[in-house]
């Protein structure tokens, strides 16, 4: 064992070292013994004299090596059961001095009353408090950590820090994020860098201790033994705040489908009444209801007759959490053209027939299908082509990024298309075919990854195209099947030609063809293809404060903040939102809005207990204790942990029998020569 | 001592466990030691012939003589002419006492088994009288068949614990011992000797021949303690804490006193003394012995004449 000056050695137990002391008993018993017990047979005493005893004074110890050995297993048995341990470095400060942290909250909940006034405060007292010789850094926190100040401009300025955080903090007002203290913790241990190791490392957090905070992450990780937390928890007068959010919203959901709203009231709180209206809306529309306290509730909003974006919650006192934002809905205008005549749009025999009533508005989809018998003149999204049709025109379309769906009647349009020998012959069977193998993870047919969508065994197919090249494989010329019948033809095949998709059918989806259009994959497979051709009909995720908007990565986009601030973005840049409000968002191809809210969470301001956090292992020496107090018990619990980690009394006891044995024997063999 | 060398060291003698065998040892090496022995033909007392004389017993006439010289000669009766030699062992407990691999009473019973062999061997008769707090066993001398064998069984036999007093045994001794002869004492003389004088002189007035074994073990001799300890009395059981380093000056001038005044004592009465410690070789204390019969039957016909 490496026994350095510096690292001293502790005892869990002292007391047990005044058994220590016992080892007068083995030196007392072997002076005893120096009178000698040994007796000699002599012949006759006749000519001998008694003679005193040597004197106590001068009685020597004998077996100096046995009293020795009994002397150290003693002492090593009273050093065993004072349970020894080695402090290391990191657990006994060197020097008086402090390495202190102070963590600032700046969530939305710090918004209410005079909070932030009061972390600020609190964060100033702490700085004076602090000796020059201390260590001092400030961080705040939402979300995650912003240092403001670190140990190591503390180190080369410790003089005008004062000063220099003050000016910061002064710049700081509490975001909208919501508080997530694991992580803060958790990124809070590394900034106790190498210069502070020998000093005694503390946190001060300043926060109003939410019960909505994160704390689980906390779980995840060992906190340093030698690193103590000190909470100052900031208190508002009262605590009656009701909290407002968007409950789960229907996926489907078109224009006016019914927004959701999850109300509650602070456990604490001794309001009840509340009042719940669209923004600008006439007070009659307003719902006015009552909670109580600690409950929640689901709500539906009140009608939004002036198309308002913003849901207002009155009635409590503190209203950061009082406001919903709900973008309004916009659906994307999708241009689709049928190649063939307009005329037959309500014949219930053609393809356009069920084109135009598969392709219906949705809340983010609108689609505007156009026939003609002529290309379009102005930009297309989708085209449709069933049978033949002139070829000029269409690769051109297709390589600026085009998607094409056609059904072809022969080959020559395919072959202008693809530019390879292909031919597409009638199949003459009497028979129906169905759809044997469907590629259902590839990307054009993603709707039936679904398992709920797969089934195609009821789907039959009166007539269709046998398309195969002449001579070569189909794969060759770009083309790749996405199903097959069971014959093992092509159903669906697919190119890539420039930018833009090309699908081919061999069988079309009028009931002349088969019937695709009246079975229940038509739609999906529809809306598959608009969702390849950029066209997503997925509803706008609620987004709350600190997530990254959904963008195209490809895109240049132009952000307009709830504050009018503008925000460029380069492609592959990401913006995540740091004010709650509406964000509009332009690209080339169109312009979104998006609502951003507060975090739910953040809505519950109940405060927790500080202890809450020692349950997650952190070491916490409250403010409001008596300092010395609380350290002499933090002392003694990690003196207990370090000495049951170290068990180092193991080592005490292996020794003590190690010298006992070795007792025994060194006694054996004198006790031998002595009888010998 | 060149005739040192050519004796048996004690211990190694010690270590043949029949008594019988050692005592064989030492007298057979004595005897052919004595064929080269400048002391040719010498012998405790050897038997005579004299002229017959008218009264004198016809049974003792040496018929082969008269046969052989045509004279008259009387051979002395060997009952009347040979020595009877008494040998009174020690048996106390400061006997047991023996610093080497052999105790005082080992080499006592050794040397007793040798005097006694070597008596028998040339017709004398022995006996043996053990005793310790007061006479112990009584063997009278004989020369018979078989006697030495009971000697020596008697000689093996564990001695019987007790102190010496040998004031009092000497007493009883003289009771016992009516025909005059030679006594062989073999003892450590560890006891008041106040009365031994006494009682040395009153056997000596019986017309008995005393001769003195004194042994002495090298340790009593010299002492040569190193460690203090409580030194317990073989005899009394009494323990005393001893310093030896203090204790040896002491020790070793009140020794010399005692063995002083046993000295003394022996020349006044005429008592033949052999010092023995216990690390002499037996033949030389036999020797010694021998040798001192010699002189003293020299200087006896020296004094006749």
């Amino acid at each position: 064992m490496r026994t350095n000056p510096s690292i001293p050695m502790n005892w869990l137990f002292p007391l047990y070292l005044a058994g220590a002391a016992a080892i007068i008993a083995p030196i007392l018993l072997h002076l005893r013994r120096r009178p000698p017990q040994d007796r000699v047979e002599f012949s006759s005493l006749l000519f001998l004299d008694a003679q005193t005893p040597v004197p106590v004074s001068k009685r020597r110890l004998e077996n100096w090596l046995l009293l020795l050995l009994r002397c150290l297993a003693l002492i090593l048995l009273a050093l065993m059961f004072s349970r020894p341990f080695v402090q290391s470095e990191s657990t006994a400060p060197a020097s008086p001095n402090s390495a202190t942290l102070i963590l600032l909250d700046r969530s939305a909940s710090m918004r209410r009353a005079d909070l932030w006034k009061q972390a600020v405060a609190e964060a100033e007292k702490q700085l004076k408090a602090a000796k020059l010789t201390d260590r001092i850094a400030l961080a705040v926190f939402d979300r995650e950590l912003t240092p403001l100040w670190s140990f190591d401009e503390d180190r080369h300025t410790p003089a005008n820090r004062l000063n220099a955080i003050q000016t910061r903090l002064a710049s700081l007002t509490p975001t909208w994020n919501a508080t997530q203290l694991d992580r803060t913790l958790i990124a809070s241990v590394p900034s106790f860098d190498s210069s502070t190791t020998s000093l005694k490392k503390r946190i001060h957090l300043i926060s109003d201790l939410q019960e909505g905070t994160k704390l689980d992450a906390l779980r995840t990780i060992a906190w340093p033994a030698e690193l103590t937390l000190s909470v100052h928890r900031l208190d508002t007068a009262t605590n009656d705040n009701l909290s407002i959010a968007l409950a789960a919203r229907e996926q489907e959901g078109s224009a006016d489908t019914l927004v959701r709203l999850r109300l509650s009231n602070t456990r604490d709180s001794a309001l009840r009444d509340f009042t719940l209206a669209w923004q600008g809306a006439p007070k009659s529309d307003a719902i006015t209801a009552q909670i109580p306290p600690g409950a929640s509730r689901i709500l539906t909003a009140p009608p939004n007759s002036t198309n308002a974006t913003t849901l207002t919650l009155t009635g409590d006192t503190h209203d950061f959490d009082n406001r919903i934002f709900i973008a309004p809905p916009q659906p994307r205008s999708v241009r689709i053209h049928f190649l063939g005549k307009d005329a037959t749009r309500d014949e219930a025999s053609s393809p356009l027939y069920y084109l135009a009533r598969a392709l219906q508005p949705t809340a983010t989809l609108a689609p505007v299908l156009t026939a003609d018998e002529k290309l379009p003149t102005q930009p297309t999204d989708i085209l449709f082509i069933v049978g033949n049709a002139p070829a000029e025109g269409l690769r051109d379309y297709l390589e600026r990024g085009g998607f094409l769906v056609t059904v072809p009647s022969d080959a020559t349009l395919l072959k202008s298309l693809l530019q390879t020998d292909l031919a597409v012959t009638p199949d003459t069977s009497d028979d129906y075919r169905m759809l044997g193998e469907v590629q259902t993870e590839h990307p054009l047919l993603k709707p039936f990854a679904d398992p709920k969508l797969r089934d195609f065994t009821k789907l039959r197919f009166w007539k269709h195209r046998i398309i195969s090249d002449a001579g070569t494989p189909a794969r060759t010329s770009g083309l790749e099947t996405l199903a097959t019948f069971d014959n093992g033809h092509p159903a669906i095949l697919s190119a890539r030609i420039g930018q833009g998709t090309l699908i081919v059918l061999a069988s079309g989806w009028h009931p002349a063809d088969s019937q695709l259009a009246l079975s229940t994959k038509f739609i999906p497979l529809l809306y598959g293809w608009l969702a390849a051709a950029g066209f997503s009909h997925d509803p706008a995720a609620t987004l709350l404060v600190g997530d990254a908007l959904p963008l195209d990565a490809a895109q240049v986009h132009t952000i307009t903040d709830p504050e009018n601030k503008t925000h460029r973005l380069k492609p592959g840049e990401t913006f995540t939102s740091s004010q709650i409000g509406l964000h509009k968002v332009q690209s080339a191809a169109h312009s979104q809005i998006f609502a951003v809210n507060l975090s739910p969470e953040e809505g519950r301001i109940f405060a927790l207990e500080p202890s809450k956090l020692a349950e997650y292992g952190l070491k916490l020496s409250s403010a409001s204790e008596p300092q010395n107090e609380s350290a002499t018990t933090d002392q003694r619990l990690t003196a207990s942990d370090t000495e049951q980690s170290q068990h180092l009394w193991w080592w005490f006891l292996m020794g003590l029998l190690a010298v006992l044995l070795l007792e025994t024997a060194l006694a054996g063999r004198t006790r031998s020569a002595l009888a010998s | 001592m060149s005739t040192a060398t050519t004796f048996l060291d004690p211990a190694a003698l010690m270590r043949i466990k029949s008594l019988e065998l050692r005592a064989k040892v030492v007298v057979e090496g004595l005897w052919k030691g004595m064929h080269r022995s400048p002391h040719h033909g010498f012998s405790v007392e050897f038997s005579e012939y004299r002229a017959y004389v008218q009264g004198d017993d016809p049974r003792y006439i040496d018929w082969k003589v008269l046969a052989r010289s045509d004279r008259t000669y009387i051979k002395k009766f060997e009952d009347e002419t040979n020595l009877r030699c008494q040998l009174v062992i020690d048996h106390s407990k400061s006997m047991k006492y023996g610093s080497q691999s052999y105790t005082k009473a080992d080499y006592a019973a050794t040397l007793a088994a040798t005097l006694a062999s070597f008596l028998m061997k040339q017709g004398d008769a022995a006996g043996l009288t053990t005793f310790a707090d007061g006479i112990e066993e009584h063997m009278p001398p004989r020369n018979r068949p078989g006697h030495l064998r009971r000697i020596i069984t008697e000689l093996e036999r564990p001695a019987k614990a007790a102190g010496t007093s040998l004031d009092l045994s000497v007493g009883q001794l003289a009771d016992l011992l009516r025909k005059r002869g030679m006594i062989c004492l073999i003892t450590d003389l560890l006891a008041p000797i106040e009365h031994l004088e006494k009682q040395l002189a009153l056997l000596g007035a019986m017309g008995h021949d005393l001769v003195l074994f004194h042994l002495m073990d090298r340790a009593e001799i010299d002492f040569t303690f190193e460690k203090s300890a409580h030194f317990r009395d073989a005899e009394t059981g009494a323990e005393r804490f001893i310093d030896p380093q203090i204790a040896r000056e002491s020790y070793l001038k009140r020794l010399q006193a005692h063995r002083d005044t046993i000295q003394a004592a022996t020349e006044r009465h005429n008592v033949e003394y052999h010092f023995c410690p216990t690390d002499q070789p037996l033949e030389e204390v036999l020797f010694d012995f021998l040798s001192a019969r010699q002189r003293k039957k020299a200087s006896k016909r020296v004094a006749a004449a």
